[in-house]
C-alpha cells in the first residue's frame, strides 16, 4: 500500500514516554520535508490514565487533526480500546506483546511487539517508545540513519541516553521484517533547514524573545506552563532575560507592571483560572497606562473545570475583565504560526500604546505542535525592535510641570520616562490623576483623562490589518472561526472547494479593538453564516452582534472538553450543501 | 527647587529636603503620623544622598498609599496590599535604583498577607515601611489585622474575635535579613532605622506603629508602651521570642530586632 498522507496515533498510560515518542517521530517527518501537526490528549494525573498523541503528516500544511487513524501504537489494551473506533480496515497496529492476540479483531494488519523481553536488556530505563520508534519506522520503510540522527538530538543534552536508545531503536526496526506502508516514497524535496516544530507555547516564546521580551513572570498552569518552562532555559543561556515565579498570579502581574513600569519589555501567561486572579491588577495596567503582554491559555471552565481539555470560553471574559472602562487590547491568534506573529504585534501594540495587550490562546493551540517556517513567518509582521517606542530619554525644565514631567499629557501619542531619568519624576498612578500622575477628583481632569486612554482603541484599529478571508468570493457558505477552530474549519473548507463546491471562512482574529466596518461589510456581503465555535453560549456571536448587529443564527458549538476534527466540520459543511 | 538637574550625580552636591517636595500638599488628617513618615523617608533620601530620580517610592491602597503623590521621586500607586510585588519587580528590572514600598496594616498584613511571606524569603533589595496604625482608617475604622484580639469598632461592635498579626515574628519566621520596628513620633530614630533599611542588601523591612487620630490609638499610647532595644540578636530564635513576647504585654520594643 502506498500513501501520502498519514494520521499515527501513540497511546498508552502517563509516564511511558508517550510525549518524547510523538515528538521524535514528527521530527522525523518535518526532517523529510513533511508537514506535521501534533495534538495532545491527557488526564489531569501524572502516572496512569490513559493519554494519546496523535500525529497527522501530510506534504499539505495540515492545521488540525483527523478522525480516521492509519497507525496505531498501542503501549496497553486502553489504547487498543479507545481508539478501534477510529481504524480502518487498511489501519496497521503496532502493539505491545502484553495485550493478547485475542483481543485485535482479526480483520486489521497488527504485530506483536516483544518490548518486555527487548526491555531486559536495558534495565536502568525503560526504552518502550523507543522499541515502537523503531518499529514503525521499519513499516514505512523509512531509513532508520533518520531516526537516529533526531534520537541523538533529542537526547544531547543527557549523552548517557543515546547509545541505550540507538540501541532500542534498531531493536525495534529489526523485528519488522519488510514495509508495510510505502510512505517515504513520495515524499516532497523541499529544503527543510528552515524548518522546527513548534508548539504554541514555543511559538509565543520565540515571538516575545524576537520581540525583545527582558522579563518573564509566571505562575505554573496549564495549558500554558510549557511557556514557563521554555524562557525559564532560555534565561540560563541568555542573561538579559530574567525569568521570575511568584507566589501566585496577583503577585506575577504587580512584578510584571512594575518591570515595565522600570522599562523592562514585560509579559506573563496564564489560563482562566490565573487571570481572574489579575483582572484588578489589568484595570491598574489600563489606568496607569502600563505596557503589558499577557498571554491567555484557555481550558475549559468555569471555576478548575476541565484543567487538561480545550474550549474557547473566555473571550467575554477577557474582554470585560477589570472595573470600569478599562483600555486593553485582544488579539486571537487562529494558529501555531500566527501564535508567533501575533505575540510579537502584542509587544509592539503595550510599548506604544502603553496598555496592557492579552494574546487569547486555548489549549489545543498552546499545547498542539506544528511545522514551523520561521524565515516564512517572520516576513508576516516586520518590527525593528531595537528600538523603543514611547519612551522620553531626556526632560527639560521647561517641559516640567509643577517641577514634574507630565507624562499624561497627550491624547494620541504616548510618551513616557523610565525611572533613573533626570527630571522625569511622576507618579504612576492607579487612582485617577492629572498629568503628571497626582490623585485628583475633579470633573474635567477624569473627563479628559477617560478621553486619552480610550481614545487609543481607535488609534490601534489603525494598525491593525484586516481579519483574513480564505476561499472562494461569491461562497454559497461563509464559515465564521476565531482561535484553533480555524485548523479544522480551514481545512474542510479547502477540501470542498477542491471537490467543486464555493465555501469560504472568515477568521475574526482582532477581538478589541474590534474591526466592525470591514466584519460587517463582510458579513453583509454573504449568501449564508455558519459560525463555529468551542463553547456553549457563541461567545464570537455575541461579539458580532454587539458590533455588527448581524446575528449568526447557524451555529455548531462544542463545549465537551475537545476540539473539532476536520472530518467532523467536513460532514457538518457537506449538510449544507 | 529643581537644583538637581545641574548637579545630579551622588556626591558631588548633597539634595536638600526640599528638592523632594512636591507642590501638592498631603490631605492626610492633621496630627496623622504619615507626615512623620513622609517627612522622615524624604529626610532619610536627603543623608543618603540619593537623587530624587534615583528613587522610586511604591505603595498600595489607604490613607498611608498617597505617600508617593506628595513626594518629588518617581512614585507607583498601585492596588490594595500589592506594593511589593511593584517594587521587587522594579528593582529586579533596574537594580540601580532605590526601590521604597510602603504598606499599611490592612494593606500589607490583610490583602497582601502572602506577597509579605514571600518577599521576605525572596529577599529582594528593597525596603519596606509598613505604617502599623491598627485600624482601617480610609475606609472609616474597621478593626485590622493588627488590632487586638477584643477591639470594639463598627465591623466587631462586640469585639473582634482575631488575635493579631505579629509581623515582626512572621517576617523572622519567613527569613526576612533585616527586621525593625519603628514608631512614628520618634522622628529622629525612624530616620535613622530607614537609613539602615535602605542601605541594607536585601529585603529590609520596618514595621512602623502610628497613631490614627480618627479612629485609633492616639501618641500617649505609644509613648507609654514603647521602649528601645539596646541592640539587635544576633540570633533569630531570640528575636522571635522578642517579637512573640512584645505582642502578649502590649509592650512594644522599638529598633533593629535582627539583621544579617
Amino acid at each position: 500500500m502506498e500513501k501520502n498522507s498519514l494520521v499515527i496515533r501513540i497511546g498508552g498510560e502517563a509516564g511511558f514516554g508517550l510525549a518524547a515518542a510523538a515528538d521524535i517521530l514528527a521530527k522525523v517527518f518535518v526532517r523529510l520535508g513533511y508537514h506535521v501537526f501534533s495534538s495532545k490528549e491527557y488526564a489531569s494525573q501524572i502516572r496512569g490514565g490513559h493519554n494519546y498523541h496523535t500525529l497527522r503528516i501530510s506534504p499539505r500544511p495540515v492545521l488540525a487533526d483527523a478522525d480516521k487513524v492509519d497507525i496505531l501504537l498501542a503501549f496497553d489494551k486502553e489504547a487498543l480500546y479507545q481508539h478501534l473506533p477510529h481504524l480502518s480496515a487498511e489501519s496497521l497496529i503496532l502493539y505491545d506483546d502484553k495485550i493478547q492476540k485475542e483481543d485485535i479483531p482479526s480483520s486489521f494488519s497488527s504485530f506483536a511487539l516483544p518490548v518486555q523481553q527487548i526491555g531486559i536488556d536495558f534495565r536502568e530505563k525503560k526504552v518502550d517508545n523507543t522499541i515502537f520508534l523503531g518499529a514503525a519506522i521499519r513499516c514505512l520503510g523509512i531509513d532508520i540513519k533518520i531516526l537516529d540522527e533526531i534520537i541523538t538530538h533529542f537526547f544531547s543534552g543527557k549523552p548517557a541516553h543515546i547509545e541505550r536508545n540507538l540501541h532500542a531503536a534498531k531493536k525495534g526496526y529489526e523485528i519488522i521484517s519488510s514495509t508495510k506502508i510505502s510512505f517515504v516514497s513520495s515524499h516532497p524535496s523541499k529544503n527543510t533547514s528552515s524548518l522546527s516544530f513548534l508548539s504554541g507555547n514555543d511559538a509565543v516564546s520565540l515571538g516575545a524573545l524576537k520581540a525583545g521580551l527582558n522579563f518573564h513572570v509566571q505562575y505554573p498552569m496549564t495549558p500554558v506552563s510549557g511557556i514557563l518552562h521554555y524562557l525559564s532555559i532560555e534565561s540560563t543561556k541568555n542573561k538579559s532575560l530574567k525569568v521570575v515565579q511568584a507566589e501566585d498570579e496577583i503577585a506575577v502581574i504587580n512584578f510584571a507592571l512594575g518591570a515595565s513600569f522600570a522599562g523592562a519589555r514585560a509579559m506573563t501567561a496564564t489560563s482562566g483560572g490565573g487571570f481572574c486572579l489579575m483582572t484588578e491588577s489589568l484595570g491598574l495596567a489600563s489606568m496607569a497606562e502600563i505596557p503589558l503582554v499577557i498571554i491567555e491559555g484557555q481550558r475549559p471552565g468555569p471555576s478548575t473545570g476541565l484543567p487538561t481539555k480545550t474550549e474557547q470560553g473566555d473571550l467575554q471574559f477577557v474582554l470585560h475583565a477589570a472595573p470600569g472602562d478599562a483600555p486593553r487590547v485582544v488579539l486571537a491568534p487562529g494558529d501555531i504560526d500566527e501564535c508567533y506573529t501575533e505575540t510579537k504585534r502584542a509587544f509592539y501594540l503595550a510599548e506604544k500604546y502603553q496598555l496592557p495587550v492579552i494574546v487569547l490562546l486555548d489549549k489545543y493551540q498552546a499545547e498542539s505542535f506544528k511545522t514551523f517556517d520561521l524565515e516564512k513567518e517572520e516576513l508576516s509582521l516586520l518590527l525593528d525592535f531595537s528600538q523603543r517606542w514611547g519612551i522620553k530619554e531626556k526632560v527639560e525644565e521647561k517641559e516640567l510641570l509643577r517641577g514634574m514631567f507630565p507624562r499624561y499629557v497627550d491624547q494620541n501619542s504616548f510618551q513616557r520616562t523610565l525611572p533613573g531619568t533626570k527630571q522625569g519624576m511622576y507618579t504612576c498612578a492607579g487612582d485617577e490623576h492629572d498629568e503628571t500622575g497626582e490623585i485628583i477628583e475633579d470633573r474635567e481632569t477624569r473627563i479628559r483623562m477617560m478621553k486619552r486612554r480610550m481614545g487609543k482603541l481607535n488609534l490601534i484599529k489603525a494598525e491593525l490589518p484586516s481579519n483574513q478571508i480564505y476561499g472562494s468570493e461569491n461562497a454559497e457558505l461563509t464559515v465564521v472561526v476565531w482561535g484553533s477552530t480555524k485548523g479544522a474549519a480551514l481545512e474542510a473548507v479547502e477540501k470542498l472547494n477542491r471537490e467543486g463546491k464555493k465555501f469560504n471562512l472568515l477568521q475574526i482574529k482582532y477581538m478589541c479593538p474590534f474591526l466592525e466596518e470591514q466584519t460587517q461589510k463582510f458579513l453583509h456581503q454573504a449568501k449564508n453564516l455558519l459560525l463555529i465555535e468551542n463553547n456553549y453560549s457563541a461567545q464570537l456571536g455575541s461579539l458580532i452582534r454587539e458590533q455588527t448587529g448581524v446575528e449568526i443564527k447557524d451555529k455548531i458549538l462544542r463545549y465537551d472538553g475537545k476540539t473539532f476534527t476536520v472530518d467532523e466540520i467536513y460532514e457538518e459543511l457537506k449538510k449544507r450543501c | 527647587m529643581l537644583k538637581e538637574e545641574k548637579i545630579m550625580e551622588k556626591g558631588e552636591t548633597k539634595f536638600t529636603f526640599n528638592d523632594f517636595a512636591r507642590c501638592e500638599q498631603p490631605n492626610w488628617c492633621p496630627g496623622c503620623g504619615d507626615f512623620a513618615i513622609l517627612a522622615s523617608i524624604k529626610k532619610a533620601l536627603v543623608e543618603l544622598e540619593v537623587a530624587p530620580h534615583q528613587a522610586v517610592l511604591v505603595s498600595g491602597v489607604g490613607c498611608f498609599a498617597k505617600l508617593p503623590y506628595w513626594a518629588r521621586t518617581y512614585g507607583f500607586v498601585g492596588l490594595h496590599g500589592r506594593g511589593l510585588p511593584v517594587a521587587q519587580g522594579i528593582k529586579m528590572a533596574n537594580p540601580q535604583l532605590k526601590v521604597i514600598a510602603f504598606g499599611g496594616d490592612g494593606d500589607g498584613y490583610g490583602e497582601g498577607g502572602n506577597h509579605f511571606l514571600h518577599a521576605c524569603r525572596r529577599n529582594v533589595n528593597i525596603a519596606y515601611f509598613v505604617h502599623n496604625n491598627g485600624v482601617f482608617g480610609l475606609t472609616t475604622g474597621q478593626y485590622s489585622p493588627t488590632s487586638p484580639k477584643g477591639t470594639k469598632s463598627k465591623s466587631s461592635p462586640e469585639g473582634s474575635i482575631e488575635v493579631p498579626i505579629n509581623p515582626l515574628a512572621l517576617a523572622l519566621a519567613e527569613g526576612a535579613t533585616f527586621v525593625a520596628r519603628a514608631y512614628s513620633g520618634h522622628l529622629k530614630e525612624l530616620i535613622e532605622l530607614m537609613k539602615q533599611a535602605i542601605e541594607h542588601p536585601g529585603f529590609a523591612f520596618i514595621d512602623i506603629l502610628m497613631p490614627c487620630v480618627s479612629f485609633g490609638r492616639d501618641l500617649k499610647y505609644y509613648n507609654d508602651k514603647t521602649y528601645y532595644l539596646e541592640k539587635p540578636f544576633t540570633d533569630r530564635g531570640k528575636a522571635v521570642d522578642k517579637a512573640l513576647e512584645c505582642e502578649k504585654e502590649e509592650s512594644y520594643a522599638l529598633g533593629v530586632f535582627y539583621r544579617e
